[in-house]
């Protein structure tokens, strides 16, 4: 045996899953190769020492947040399926058979090789997850809990209407100035598309509380929104806007020159 | 003086009234199931505190203040709705308990006694403090005009003041629930234990931040950062949001100001 | 009940028996993650991430195929999700940063251990190595996959999996021996 090929049997040596006589023939191997015996235990120490890493043991809020995270999708789930599940017999079976159809046709795409459709594909299915969270998070009684489902929806895909729709939501509605702020935040990662800035000018005038309106105007200025600037003009104006509202507006009127 | 209005028997749905300077007691339905208040008060100071009992205690006092009451005659033109002004709603459902003041009763103080394991909700429009203290569980707090004073709490923290001061004090923090602190022309002064664990959201535009937790900032939004070796706190600075974590990070709390102080001390 | 006929389960809509599948893997995935870029908040991410993956990909789960093999193809292209977006972000010094000491402690008796090994060093020289190395070691060693699971997770022949382990070790003994020489050359 030469060296070369000994080399190739050391991870089945190691794993213990080397056949009998593989493993007869580099042990004689060894007995004649001082220079790989020696390589060999010393690789082997490596290999053992691996063994004994004390392993990282998550917390124990993992598991409190994954069954939380189940039983909102649960409940997304039985609340969609509701929606669109039609009611007769003979169109639940031609349902069915669609859905297995898409099922057989999505298992023949995880077995191809083109990974980055795979890629692609799943990234799709968490954003939808996350979506799937964030709106029923941003559903609940507690402020806590719709900071958490806007902590979900920073992470969406920026293309998420229906994400977007519960953030404006949120922004002009909701009963916690601090969940608005939040949602103001958030919005921050949906800069690219237009319908956010069309959202966020759309949100400003229905605002008053001074805090988010300038998170608000704050936004407009990090998307180099020029065309808010009559928005802003009328805000600095405004006799009942608080003053440091106005000074804000004038600032990013000037910024947006 | 205080009246019963029978509903449907599927919601379990209690109303009384209570005029000013005066002490009503109301129980949870079910004492065992997770509990929660929710008061609403215009006008006046609102305290509401944990203690060892199981009933729901609340006493008003001032309303209708002989100087005020000039104040509160209807306007030309209108009338007044309601026989007694200094009235508050009590209602119950589900175990939540809800009190609403009324905005033409004129500033009415009142102080609540909660059991401590109760979850508590308060917005008020122009009271001078609101003072919540001895509560375990989630706790929202809005003071528009006036301060936030949460004292010797543990759960989670979602609070708010647009001209007062904001001060919060947890003994501990429950694990995975977010929780947000602004003001927008006070200060933000909240203290944390020593061993939370949290995602940190930070962001004032007229104010200075301090603290002596060990706040590992995020790379993407490195602000200036110098030590103040006088005061022993670290002091950072930023126009914009800076974020970072505490012992490794965990659920996000963002404090937030427009013209305040953000201080974050370590219990 | 097996995994793949537990997942079968979940495919075809009792999803609730995720929760089993959860409670058996979440600690191996989570060590995956800690080991592939030491930051435990972005690990427990990641593994939250794999279970909603699993979850919406049901329906095109193969039970002819390993559920663990399939678990990891999950759990690596989340893994690859995460650094393309923080690519940019996290430097080197920061990574080591965030690296938890380990308290070295004297190496016992029981410890077969054929040199006398400092685990912190060991930890050390782990996540030296370059990222598709120390995974294979991770899914070899730490999670103890056999080497045609690997195969399927990283979607290369048996052959290679046996190569890449053999190449992962002699590199690690180098960054080892590394380590190990500028320390002594520290103290001395």
């Amino acid at each position: 045996m030469k060296c070369e090929e000994a080399k190739l049997l050391l991870a089945d040596y190691w794993a213990q899953t080397l056949r009998d006589q593989d493993e007869m023939e580099l042990e004689a191997h060894f007995a004649t190769c001082p220079a790989c015996r020696e390589e060999t235990v010393r690789l082997e120490s490596m290999w053992k020492g691996l063994a004994a890493l004390p392993p990282e043991e998550p917390d124990s809020k993992m598991r409190s947040r994954f069954y939380e995270s189940l039983g909102a999708y649960r409940l997304g789930a039985e609340s969609r399926a509701k929606k669109w599940w039609p009611l007769s017999p003979a169109l639940q079976i031609a349902a069915s058979f669609a859905i297995l159809a898409l099922g057989l046709a999505g298992g023949y795409a995880l077995r191809t090789d083109n990974t980055s459709d795979q890629v692609a594909q799943l990234r799709e299915e968490v954003t939808g997850m996350r979506q799937l969270v964030a709106l029923s998070l941003l559903q609940q009684q507690s402020a806590s809990e719709r900071l958490r489902g806007v902590g979900y929806a920073f992470r969406a895909e920026p293309s998420n209407t229906e994400v977007l729709a519960a953030l404006v939501s949120a922004i002009n509605n909701d009963a916690s100035v601090n969940v608005r702020l939040a949602a103001v935040d958030a919005l921050h990662t949906f800069s690219g598309s237009p319908s956010t800035r069309q959202a966020v000018m759309e949100a400003l005038p229905k605002q008053n509380v001074p805090l988010v309106q300038v998170a608000l105007i704050d936004l407009l200025v990090d998307f180099k929104d020029r065309q808010a600037r009559p928005e802003l003009r009328r805000l600095a104006s405004d006799e009942s806007v608080n003053d440091g509202v106005k000074q804000r507006a004038l600032w990013a009127l000037e910024t947006l020159q | 003086m205080k009246k019963l209005i029978a509903t449907t028997f599927l919601a379990a749905m209690a109303a009384g009234s209570l005029r000013a300077q005066d002490q009503t007691k109301v129980a949870f339905p079910n004492p065992g199931q997770p509990r929660k208040l929710v008061v609403d008060s215009m006008m006046g100071s609102v305290t509401v505190r944990g203690y060892d009992g199981q009933e729901v205690i609340i006493e008003t006092s001032g309303g209708r203040s002989p100087a005020r009451k000039r104040t509160s005659e209807p306007p030309p033109g209108m009338h007044r709705i309601g026989s007694n002004g200094g009235d508050v709603n009590i209602t119950t459902q589900d175990n939540t308990i809800r009190i609403n003041g009324n905005i033409l009763s004129g500033p009415a103080n009142m102080t609540i006694q909660v059991p401590v394991q109760t979850s508590v909700t308060v917005k008020t429009l122009s009271g001078k403090e609101l003072l919540i203290e001895n509560i375990n569980g989630e706790i929202e707090a809005n003071n528009m005009n006036g301060n936030v004073q949460i004292v010797n709490v543990s759960g989670s923290v979602v609070a708010h003041s647009m001209n007062g001061k904001v001060t919060a004090s947890l003994n501990t923090v429950m694990p995975d629930k977010a929780m947000s602190f602004s003001s927008f022309n006070g200060d933000v002064d909240v203290t944390l234990p020593g061993g939370v664990k949290a995602n940190v959201k930070l962001k004032t535009d007229r104010g200075d931040m301090f603290t002596d937790f060990d706040i590992k900032l995020d790379p993407t939004s490195p602000p200036t950062v110098t030590a103040d070796k006088n005061a022993k706190k670290t002091r950072v600075r930023s126009d914009r949001s800076t974020t970072g974590s505490i012992n490794g990070g965990g659920p996000e709390i963002q404090f937030t100001s427009y013209n305040g102080d953000i201080v974050i001390h370590k219990k | 009940m097996n995994d793949n006929a537990l997942m079968q389960e979940v495919a075809g809509g009792q999803i609730g028996q995720l929760a089993i599948l959860f409670e058996r893997h979440h600690r191996s995935l989570f060590r995956y993650f800690v080991s592939m870029q030491r930051d435990r908040q972005v690990a427990e991410d990641l593994v939250q991430d794999v279970f909603f993956r699993m979850l919406r990909y049901r329906a095109s789960y193969d039970s002819a195929q390993s559920f663990t093999g399939w678990m990891y193809q999950i759990a690596r292209n989340a893994f690859m999700d995460h650094t393309r977006k923080k690519r940019d972000v996290v430097d080197i010094d920061e990574f080591a940063d965030r690296r938890p000491e380990f308290a070295s402690k004297q190496p016992g008796p029981e410890e077969t251990v054929v040199r006398k090994q400092d685990l912190g060093l060991l930890q050390r020289a782990l996540d030296m190595l370059p990222t598709e190395k120390r995974e294979v070691l991770v899914l070899s060693r730490l999670q103890g996959m056999k080497h045609d699971e690997i195969a399927i997770v990283l979607g290369c022949e048996v052959g290679t999996v046996k190569v890449r382990v053999f190449r992962a070790v002699k590199a690690l003994e180098q960054i080892y021996t590394g380590l190990e020489q500028e320390r002594q050359e520290n103290v001395s």
